[in-house]
């Protein structure tokens, strides 16, 4: 193996989606504000630009060109240590998302995945586990009631909902029987129909699970804005608030894209075959809609309580999907 | 095979070069009036009273732990979810009686209320 | 003339001596006693089966020492109006009470709620209570150096004790006093236990205190173990103001405290006045009365409905703006006839300000048209969402019993089973004309209030409604020369015309000498003016009874024992105005 394959081409790749997930986030929020806009019979952003896409450049620029401030009360160290270290595992969730079937360029075969690993899905939940770690560590270095708050509540939502997350990925794990994404993408034996059916029927409680461990409304305790203020990012300002948010739109589209290639095809589609490149805009487009799903339970539910909401996964999630599990157990071991 | 997580090495340069970079940027770009009142915590704008690291309550704890009781068993389930299809009803039935040694340890907590935010 | 009526016989009978003197102005009776009768007396008007006084509406006080007639007089009253909520009958208690270390036994044994109208009389008027729970100040900061509403304090040019720059060294010890958590005492006496417990600041700066309110949350873990809340932080002293403009002037005022429904403080004022002018109000300005008292009253229940839903949702659920929308249609009416959305000043002491424009009527027909439509889009959204009935079933309960004893007023005490609504115990403005149902729930909690309030918009439309299809025609300023100014053509022919003119405009109406306490049903509860006139064309003391401040005073006794996310929902189920609260 030469360098060029091992170093070259996977940096060009990870910069590439580096920037690709970076613009993303910053359109998502475009996406995101416009579409809660419609829902709530407003226009939206729509001062800088036309449609108002400027807004996210502009966004960018005020917050890295603000005052960074440190204050004297907190842990210098883990106050400066927190974003990066929620940012960082963010980005690294797609390294092991398939975006696209494999592209022949240059005379290349280059597979649109960073790293094709058959350890795919526990790659994504232990990094994605991991950026809890920056969150809690923030909102306790902040030396802030509401920051510290804002942390517990993170923790124990996270670790709550990580565990039917966990069962049900099994689950669907049992259908593939194997943990290498693109694999579940294009499986070497096909999958029966009523498995793909089957497995369909996990999506709703896997979208609570999603919604949880990203934190978003109605599930965003770590921020809950009515209680806790800005929750654990209280004290941050400039770039490392902008680091935080990018985290939450990240894990949103990390989430999105896992969900994406574990239940709807990944980035199959019609024509993929004659026209490889087809396949990053079935995937791009299926992201956006899972991306709409949460912008629209956010503008349609109340925020459940946060006892209610642990209470909602251990008893009722968790037993579900236990339940779900062994069912699919059965069916494919059985028939 | 290890080769194959070359590249993940290689993405995790990047996202921390990108964060640091993120980060020194601004600390370069932005300006610095240092002022009293950005030095306090928030609180609703009142100086607050006490430090925030105190003792929390023991739920935070109980969650955690149940977790990590369960999450650990969960995480032995993968390989047999992968490998399902080839161990066949032997491993579904090991895998049965797994689970249901778990469930007895559920319904005690549940049992035991820790599932209710006292 | 007043020895038929069967109360003060009653209370003759019962307490002989103790009643000093017994006064009728305007059909009020005013029993004046020894600060030391005040509570035997007002309990057995409580617990008299037959005479049933079982409202607490106001606690007040008078500083007597400028009113001509009473110098040599006891310097201080303080004044007690109750209610009885079966027959609407009204009676007024006065306790004199002498200027050189004036102290008066606190009436909170027998209503918890007079807590805070007590400490707002300490605050201002500096008389003690004896026996009260938790007598601080409490719209002022703890280290006010005076008592502003006293007669020798001028209004403005006082000393203020802090200043707010950074340089100052009291600055940074300002806030750390406030919160000194031994000058935060419980209503029961027990002190927040800063050892175990973390002492939470929600407010003055906070999403979801609806203003600059501030409450310090005793907290364990996630759950509120206390509540205090301080209110102040928008006090601009009102009732001082009250006391060096004119009667007419004061309209502007009435705006401003509750903000979000300032069409029915308006009315409140305009008619307290009134009944101290004794004047009749054209037909036509009564209807019209009515229907922008509802519609105002539509808006702000609109406005609560939003920003209560955002409390449980965050600001990306969309019925905030739809909320808005609706509201907006309302406050487009308000800006037709007044020129202002908030500030209306429309509704004034003797009629309105001017006659509706011809558009009015169709204008508000198109409410009446979609409003139906939109409320039941609110209720499909929110009403049997799970989500929602998990928040608010159960959370923030007041017993009927706890109610009362907290004065509660408006949607607060209805949900929990009492029809107190003054449109029906004390009709204003022909209330009595209207066919409408006051609502009422049994539960006590959020989500009772939720309902009462959705189903009184229902009922406001009705009224509106009801209202429009009967508006007669007619002036809308009242016909009295002792409030209207003489029509342009006397002017011309009768000098008496032009001098009443010119003494109306430079001086304003002149009340006679009396006292009246009059009240009406804001959208947040029971808005009373109580005003006394030494027959000048300025107020000699007027006190507002809002019913943001008093109900406020129950957030502990709804948050304790829940969790902080409830506690956000009970502030807003509340539905404070902190102009309204701190005025």
């Amino acid at each position: 193996m030469d360098w060029i394959n091992l170093i070259l081409i996977p940096a060009i790749k990870s910069v590439v989606l580096v920037v690709v997930l970076l613009t993303g986030f910053a359109y998502l929020t475009w996406f995101e504000r416009k579409l809660i806009g419609r829902f709530q019979q407003r226009i939206g952003p729509n001062r800088a630009w036309k449609f108002g896409l400027g807004h996210p450049i502009a966004d960018a620029l005020k917050m890295i060109f603000k005052e960074e401030i440190v204050p004297s009360y907190t842990d210098k160290v883990l106050f400066v240590l927190g974003p990066a270290l929620a940012i960082a595992p963010a980005l690294l969730i797609f390294a092991v998302i398939p975006v696209g079937p494999t592209l022949n360029l240059f005379g290349k075969e280059i597979p649109l995945v960073v790293a094709d690993v058959n350890i795919g899905v526990l790659w994504v939940l232990a990094v994605a586990g991991l950026g809890t770690y920056g969150i809690v560590l923030g909102g306790w270095a902040s030396n802030n009631k509401y920051s510290l708050l804002g942390a517990l509540r993170t923790s124990s939502q996270m670790l709550s909902y990580e565990l039917p997350m966990g069962i049900l990925l099994i689950a669907v794990l049992l259908v593939y029987g194997t943990l290498n994404l693109n694999q579940i993408v294009t499986p070497l034996t096909p999958i029966p129909w009523y498995l793909r059916v089957w497995i369909l029927l996990a999506f709703p409680f896997y979208f609570i699970t999603m919604l949880a461990e990203t934190g978003r409304k109605p599930f965003d305790f770590p921020e809950t804005e009515n209680e806790l203020v800005a929750g654990f990012q209280t004290e941050y300002g400039s770039i490392k608030f902008a680091l935080y948010y990018m985290t939450e739109y990240l894990h949103i589209l990390g989430a999105s894209g896992l969900a994406v290639t574990l239940f709807f095809g990944g980035w199959r589609g019609p024509f993929v075959d004659q026209f490889p490149i087809l396949g990053l805009f079935y995937f791009a487009a299926k992201v956006l809609a899972m991306v709409f799903l949460f912008i629209w339970a956010s503008a349609s539910v109340p925020r459940p309580r946060y006892d209610q909401l642990l209470r909602f996964c251990w008893t009722f999630l968790f037993p579900i999907s236990l339940v779900y599990m062994a069912v699919t157990a059965v069916l494919v071991v059985v028939m | 095979m290890t080769e194959a997580y070359l590249p993940i090495l290689v993405m995790m340069v990047v996202a921390g070069g990108f964060a640091a970079i993120a980060l020194g940027v601004s600390a370069l770009l932005g300006p610095r009036r240092p002022n009293p009142a950005k030095d306090t915590p928030y609180e609703s704008g009142i100086v607050p009273l006490g430090d925030a690291r105190r003792r929390f309550p023991v739920q935070f704890y109980v969650i955690a732990v149940l977790f990590i009781l369960f999450d650990v068993e969960v995480i032995l389930m993968y390989p047999w979810a992968v490998a399902a299809r080839q161990l066949g009803l032997f491993g579904l039935i090991e895998m049965a009686i797994f689970v249901v040694i778990l469930l007895v340890g559920f319904i005690y907590a549940w049992k035991n209320d820790a599932f209710k935010w006292q | 003339m007043a020895q038929t009526n069967p109360i003060i016989e009653k209370l003759r009978a019962r307490f002989g001596n103790a009643i000093q003197a017994v006064d009728e102005f305007r059909g009020e009776t005013t029993f004046t006693l020894a600060p030391k009768d005040v509570v035997p007396v007002a309990g057995f008007l409580r617990d008299d089966p037959e005479l049933h006084f079982d409202h607490l509406e106001d606690v007040t006080s008078v500083d007597r020492s400028r009113y001509p007639g009473l110098e040599n007089a006891p310097r201080f009253a303080v004044v007690y109006q109750f209610i009885s909520t079966r027959s609407g009958e009204r009676i007024r208690l006065k306790a004199p009470v002498p200027g050189d270390n004036p102290v008066v036994p606190t009436i909170t044994g027998l209503w918890p709620g007079a807590n805070w109208p007590e400490r707002e009389i300490y605050d201002l008027m500096g008389i003690k209570f004896e026996g009260h729970p938790d007598l601080r100040r409490i719209l002022l900061p703890h280290n006010w150096p005076n008592h502003p509403l006293r007669k020798e304090m001028p209004r403005g040019g006082e000393p203020v004790p802090f200043s707010m720059t950074w340089e100052d060294e009291e600055f940074r010890s300002f806030g750390t006093q406030i919160i000194e958590p031994k000058a935060v005492q419980t209503v029961p006496p027990k002190q927040a236990d800063t050892n175990r417990h973390m002492i939470l600041n929600m407010g003055p700066q906070h999403p979801s205190t609806h203003g600059v309110l501030r409450v310090i949350v005793e907290l364990d873990g996630e759950r509120v173990v206390a509540a205090y809340p301080d209110i102040g932080y928008l006090h601009s002293g009102f009732e001082k103001q009250a006391e060096s403009i004119r009667y007419k002037d004061f309209i502007i005022y009435t705006d401003r405290s509750d903000y979000v429904s300032s069409m029915c403080t308006n009315l409140g004022y305009s008619l307290a006045v009134e009944k101290l002018m004794g004047v009749e109000i054209p037909p036509r300005a009564q209807v019209i009365r009515v229907i922008m008292a509802e519609l105002q009253r539509l808006a702000s229940h609109l406005l609560w409905l939003g920003t209560s839903v955002m409390d449980a949702a965050g600001v990306s659920h969309a019925l905030l703006m739809y909320c808005f929308r609706e509201r907006e249609q309302i406050l487009d009416i308000l800006e037709l006839v007044s020129g202002a959305r908030l500030t209306t000043s429309y509704i004034r002491p003797g009629g309105l300000w001017h006659d509706v424009p011809p558009s009015f009527v169709e204008r508000v027909q198109d409410v009446l048209r979609t409003f139906p439509k939109r409320i039941a889009e609110y209720e499909r959204m929110v009403t049997d969402n799970p989500v929602w009935k998990r928040r608010t079933m159960g959370i923030g309960k007041l017993t009927q019993a706890q109610a009362q004893a907290m004065c509660c007023t408006g949607p607060m005490l209805r949900a929990t089973g009492l029809a107190l609504d003054y449109r029906k115990l004390r009709p204003y403005s022909g209330y009595e004309n209207y066919d409408f149902k006051v609502p009422t729930a049994t539960e006590g909690d959020l989500y009772a209030r939720y309902l009462c309030r959705v189903e009184e918009m229902k009922q406001s439309l009705r009224i509106i409604d009801q209202a429009l299809k009967n508006l007669p025609d007619g002036p809308v300023w009242t016909a009295d020369r002792k409030m209207a100014l003489p029509p342009r053509q006397e002017l011309d022919t009768s000098m008496e015309a032009v001098i009443h003119h010119f003494k109306l405009n430079t001086e304003g109406f002149t009340p006679p000498k009396g006292e009246i306490f009059d009240c009406v049903e804001n959208p947040r509860g029971q808005m009373g003016f109580y005003i006394v006139s030494d027959g000048t064309a300025h107020p000699y003391r007027l006190h507002m009874r809002t019913p943001s401040f008093v109900n406020l005073q129950s957030t502990d006794l709804m948050a304790r024992g829940g969790f902080i996310a409830d506690l956000v929902l009970v502030i807003g189920s509340i539905d404070i105005v902190l102009g309204d609260v701190d005025r």
